[in-house]
C-alpha cells in the first residue's frame, strides 16, 4: 500500500462539461478539488444532476457521450486523467480501478452466465487461464457470500435476486484487486434489508482488501454506514467536504442542511391521531393474486398472493400511511384501492356502503371520489397535452364546468401547488420532475376527491423538491379535507404527513397504530429493522464515541 | 426449455392448420367454386348445363363444404394437393421445382446477404456517426427505397447490354441442377441482394445501437474489456434477438414475394408459377402456393423463436 502522502486519487480545480450541438459546452463538473489517500472511503452525495455520477466515472478515465475534461487535473494511481492516452487509462481500469454501476440487472450481460462473466475479467484482465479464472470465481463467489459458489456461476442474471445480481458485479469488480473501488448508487436498486446486507459486504471487503472506496449515493445513510469522508456536491461544484462525523453533525452550508433535514428525523412530532373519526374507507380481507399466465391466456393460479387478508380502515380528513419493501405489496394495495385491479376477494366499502371493485364499474359520481396520483409524473400525464388539458378535464367531466370557468379553476389549483398561470399552455416534458408531479395533484384534487391515493410520490423527486411538494400537499389536503393514503418507503415522509401507520410484508398486515407509537415501539422485528435502517444518519449525529476513532488514521 | 419450444411447436401446428382452412375459404366458397372460377362467363356459356354438372360431380365439387374441406386437409396432410381441372396434370409436379428455385435463389441470397448486412451493421453501429455509419446508413436507405424492377433493369443496361457479361434473362430451365440455375442467374442474384442488404444492416444497426447503449457495455468498458470481445460476445447477440423476427419475416417473403424479380428476368421460379396460376385460373396451383408461402412463413417464425430462445435465457421459462 502507498503511504497516505502519496494520494489515490487528487483532483484539482477539475471541470468537466458536455458539448451541444452547437458546441456550447455546459459544465457538469465545475472546479472540483479533493483528495482520497490509500484505503479510504468516501461518499459523494448530492441530488441528480449535481454531477456525482459524471465524476465518479471519470475517476476511470470514462466520460458518457459528448463529455469533455474542461480544465484542472485528476491524478488517480498517479496516472493524470485528463491528458493520458486511451492505452493508459485502460490499463488502469479493472486492474487499479474498478466501478460498480447502479442497476446490477442491467450491467450484467442476460444471455451470459454470471461464472463466465467474472471468469471473462480474470482472463482477459489477468491473463488467467480457464481453469485457474474457474477456481477463481468460485473462490469469490464465496467471499462474496453467494449461496453454492461452485454451481450459482451458471445461472442467468434473471434467476439471481437483486442482492445476489449485485454480489456478482463486486466480485467482477473486486476480481483484479483494485486499488480504489468505485460505487454507482450501489445499493439504490435494493430493499432495505438487502442493502444492508450488501453494504456490510461492501465494508467487510475494504477493510479485507485494503482498497480506497469511493461511493456516489443521494442516501445520507449510505454514507453514514460506508464512509469517512464525505463531499458534497450541487450543481457540479463541492459545497461542502470533510469527515462524515464533522459534516453530518454540523453541516455548515445550507443545501447539506436540507439533505439531512430530508432524513428521518424522530425529534419532531409525527401527526397526531384524530380519535373518533369516522370510517370513509373501510377494506375488509382484501386478497389479489398475479395471474400466471398459462397455454392459452392468462390460468387461475394458487401461487403467493399478493395481498393477503389485508383490512384496513382510513376516517375522513386522515392520512394514513403504508410502508414496505419493494414486493410487500403496498403498490398492488393501492392499485386495488383505485379500482385499477380486482382483488379476488375482500370488501371495499366506501361510507358503509360496498362499491365495485373495478373503477369501471362504479358509477362516476363515485370514481370522482377516489383518485390516485402516482410514482412517474411523465408517464401518468399525457405528453401531448398541455397542463390546462390535463387539469380541465376532470373540471369538465365531472363538475360539466365550462371552459372558461374550468381554467380559472385550474389555474386557482396550480396556484394552491405554487405554480403560476404561465404553467397553464405548457407540456409535461417542458416541466420539471417537481413541477410535473405538482400537475398530477393538482388535476387529481380537481375532482375534488374524498380519498386521494399517493403511490411513492415523492421517490422519483429530489429531496429538497420532495419536500416542498410534500408540503404543498399537505395544504392541499387541509384545505380540502381529503383523506390521504400514502403509499411511501421513506419513512421520514411518512412520519411527517401521516398521524397512522400500516407495515406491510408479503402482502401481510403486520402491524397498524398510531405514527408516533410505531415508530416509537415496533412490535414486529420487521418495522424495528425498517426503521433503524433509515435513521442511521441521526443516530450517526448523536453518537459520539463510535464514529471518532475509525476516523483517527483517516486524515 | 423443452416445455418452451414443444409448445411453439403445438401453436405452429395450430396455426398451419388454420390457414389451411382459411386458405380453402378464400378460394373454394367464397364467391361460385372451383370450376366457376376456372372458366370464364364465355365458357361457362359454351357448356350444356348437364355437362357442367357432370364436370362438377368428377371434381368432386358438388359435396357440401365440409365434406370437401375435410378431404383438402386430409391432401395437404399427404402433400396431395390435387390436379390441375384442365390438364389434370399433379399440382405437386407443377409447383415442385419452381418451389425448389425459389428456395435456391432466397438461399443464395441470404447466405450473402446475412454476413454482408452483419458487417455492415456493426461497423455502423460501432462508429456511430462517423463517416462508415454516414455511408451505411445513407445507402441502406437508397437500396431499401429503390424498386427491385428499377434495379433488375438498370443492372441488366449496365452488364447485359452496355457491356455483355452476364446474360439478360436466365437460360436456364425449370429442371436443370441447382448450381447451372445458380450460374446463369447472378443478375438476379444481385437484384434481390441489394435490397436484402439494405434492409439486413439497416435492422442490425439499430439492434446494435442500442445493445451497445445498454447498462452492461458500460461496465464491461469500465472494467477495461477488449473493445472487440464487447461488441462480439455481449452486444451482438443481445442485438440479433430484437430483430430475428423481422429477420425471418423477411426470409420467408424473399421466397414468395419476389414475384417482380422472376418476371423481369424469366426466373423459373415459384412466382412465376403463380402469375400463371392466376392467369390461367388453376384454383389448385393457387391454393398450393398460398399454403407453401404460409407454411414458410410458420416455419421460419418458429426457427427465429427457437433462435432466440437459444440467444435470450430470460425466455426460456415456458
Amino acid at each position: 500500500m502507498q503511504q497516505a502522502s502519496n494520494p489515490i486519487i487528487e483532483c484539482s480545480g477539475l471541470s468537466i462539461g458536455y458539448a451541444d450541438m452547437l458546441g456550447k459546452v455546459a459544465r457538469v463538473v465545475d472546479e472540483v478539488s479533493f483528495r482520497l489517500g490509500p484505503g479510504q472511503s468516501m461518499g459523494i452525495v448530492g441530488e441528480s444532476g449535481s454531477g456525482k455520477s459524471t465524476l465518479a466515472r471519470a475517476l476511470l478515465g470514462y466520460l458518457r457521450g459528448g463529455g469533455r475534461f474542461d480544465g484542472g487535473r485528476l491524478l488517480v494511481d498517479g496516472i493524470e486523467i485528463t491528458s493520458t492516452t486511451f492505452t493508459s487509462i485502460r490499463s488502469l481500469r479493472g486492474l487499479r480501478v474498478a466501478m460498480v454501476p447502479q442497476n446490477p440487472l442491467a450491467s450484467l450481460t442476460y444471455h451470459m452466465p454470471v461464472g463466465r462473466q467474472v471468469e471473462e475479467v480474470l482472463r482477459s484482465r489477468r491473463g488467467l487461464v480457464r481453469v485457474e479464472a474457474e477456481r477463481r470465481v468460485v473462490e469469490l463467489f464465496a467471499e462474496m457470500g453467494l449461496p453454492h459458489p461452485e454451481t450459482i456461476g451458471r445461472r442467468y442474471p434473471h434467476q439471481l435476486s437483486g442482492g445476489q445480481r449485485q454480489r456478482v458485479v463486486i466480485a467482477a469488480a473486486l476480481a483484479c484487486d483494485p486499488a480504489l473501488l468505485v460505487l454507482d448508487e450501489p445499493t439504490t436498486a435494493l430493499d432495505k434489508t438487502t442493502e444492508a446486507q450488501v453494504l456490510e459486504l461492501i465494508q467487510h471487503m475494504r477493510v479485507a482488501r485494503g482498497a480506497a472506496l469511493v461511493l456516489v449515493t443521494h442516501d445520507l445513510n449510505v454514507v453514514a454506514d460506508v464512509c469517512e469522508r464525505v463531499l458534497v456536491m450541487k450543481e457540479g461544484r463541492i459545497v461542502e467536504q470533510g469527515l462524515v462525523s464533522a459534516v453530518f453533525r454540523q453541516p455548515e452550508d445550507t443545501y447539506t442542511q436540507t439533505l439531512l433535514g430530508a432524513s428521518l428525523d424522530l425529534s419532531g412530532a409525527a401527526p397526531s391521531v384524530n380519535a373518533g373519526l369516522k370510517p370513509l374507507v373501510s377494506v375488509q380481507d382484501l386478497t389479489f393474486r398475479y395471474q400466471q399466465s398459462g397455454w392459452f391466456g392468462p390460468k387461475n393460479s394458487t401461487g403467493k398472493p399478493t395481498l393477503d387478508g389485508v383490512n384496513l380502515s382510513l376516517g375522513r380528513g386522515e392520512v394514513l400511511g403504508v410502508i414496505g419493501e419493494s414486493g410487500s405489496g403496498k403498490t398492488t394495495l393501492g392499485l386495488v384501492l383505485a379500482g385499477l385491479i380486482a382483488a379476488e376477494k375482500g370488501v371495499l366499502m366506501l361510507e358503509e356502503q360496498s362499491i365495485a371493485m373495478l373503477a369501471g364499474k362504479r358509477q362516476p359520481a363515485l370514481r370522482r371520489r377516489i383518485q390516485t396520483v402516482f410514482q412517474d409524473p411523465l408517464s401518468s400525464l399525457n405528453p401531448r397535452q398541455t397542463v390546462a388539458t390535463a387539469i380541465m378535464r376532470p373540471l369538465r367531466h365531472f363538475f360539466g364546468m365550462n371552459s372558461k370557468s374550468a381554467r380559472e379553476k385550474a389555474a386557482s389549483l396550480l396556484a394552491d401547488l405554487g405554480l403560476g398561470p404561465e404553467f397553464l399552455e405548457r407540456y409535461p416534458r417542458q416541466l420539471s420532475g417537481g413541477q410535473q408531479q405538482r400537475v398530477a395533484i393538482a388535476r387529481a384534487f380537481a375532482a375534488e376527491p374524498d380519498v386521494l391515493i399517493c403511490d411513492e410520490i415523492t421517490s422519483a423527486l429530489d429531496a429538497s423538491v420532495a419536500g416542498q411538494v410534500l408540503g404543498e400537499l399537505d395544504a392541499l389536503r387541509q384545505k380540502h379535507g381529503t383523506s390521504v393514503i400514502l403509499i411511501t418507503h421513506d419513512l421520514a415522509v411518512i412520519w411527517r404527513m401521516a398521524s397512522r401507520v400500516m407495515v406491510l410484508k408479503d402482502g401481510l398486515v403486520i402491524e397498524t397504530g398510531a405514527t408516533a407509537d410505531v415508530f416509537a415501539a415496533p412490535k414486529d422485528a420487521y418495522t424495528a429493522n425498517l426503521l433503524s435502517s433509515a435513521s442511521r444518519v441521526r443516530r450517526l449525529g448523536q453518537d459520539t464515541t463510535l464514529i471518532e476513532e475509525p476516523l483517527a488514521h483517516a486524515v | 426449455m423443452l416445455i418452451a419450444a414443444l409448445r411453439r411447436v403445438l401453436l405452429s401446428c395450430i396455426t398451419l392448420v388454420m390457414l389451411t382452412v382459411f386458405i380453402f375459404i378464400a378460394t373454394e366458397i367464397m364467391p361460385g367454386d372451383a370450376l366457376d372460377v376456372s372458366l370464364s362467363a364465355d365458357e361457362i356459356a359454351m357448356i350444356p348445363p348437364e355437362r357442367l354438372a357432370k364436370m362438377k360431380q368428377d371434381l368432386g365439387l358438388d359435396r357440401p363444404a365440409p365434406e370437401r374441406l375435410l378431404s383438402f386437409l386430409g391432401g395437404v396432410l399427404t402433400l396431395d394437393f390435387g390436379k390441375t381441372l384442365i390438364s389434370k396434370t399433379p399440382v405437386t409436379a407443377i409447383i415442385g421445382y419452381p418451389l425448389r428455385n425459389s428456395l435456391i435463389l432466397a438461399g443464395a441470397v441470404l447466405l450473402l446477404a446475412i454476413p454482408l448486412a452483419l458487417t455492415i451493421g456493426i461497423a455502423a453501429a460501432v462508429w456511430q456517426g462517423r463517416a462508415i455509419d454516414n455511408i451505411a446508413s445513407t445507402g441502406a436507405i437508397i437500396g431499401y427505397s429503390i424498386p427491385e424492377f428499377v434495379i433488375g433493369t438498370v443492372l441488366v443496361m449496365i452488364f447485359a447490354v452496355a457491356w455483355p457479361v452476364f446474360p439478360a434473362t436466365i437460360t436456364a430451365s425449370t429442371n436443370d441442377a441447382a448450381l447451372t440455375l445458380l450460374a446463369a442467374s447472378p443478375l438476379a442474384v444481385v437484384t434481390v441482394l441489394i435490397g436484402s442488404i439494405a434492409y439486413l444492416a439497416r435492422l442490425l444497426r439499430t439492434g446494435m445501437v442500442d445493445a451497445l447503449a445498454k447498462d452492461f457495455v458500460e461496465r464491461l468498458r469500465l472494467t477495461g474489456i477488449p473493445e472487440w470481445r464487447i461488441v462480439f460476445l455481449h452486444a451482438l447477440p443481445a442485438a440479433i434477438v430484437p430483430s430475428l423476427t423481422a429477420m425471418a419475416l423477411y426470409a420467408a417473403a424473399l421466397v414468395s414475394g419476389i414475384v417482380v424479380v422472376e418476371l423481369v428476368f424469366a426466373y423459373p421460379g415459384l412466382g412465376q408459377e403463380l402469375v400463371r396460376g392466376v392467369t390461367r385460373r388453376e384454383v389448385h396451383v393457387v391454393q398450393a402456393i398460398a399454403l407453401c408461402s404460409a407454411a414458410l412463413v410458420v416455419a421460419l417464425n418458429f426457427l427465429a423463436d427457437m433462435a432466440i430462445l437459444a440467444l435470450d435465457p430470460r425466455t426460456r421459462r415456458a
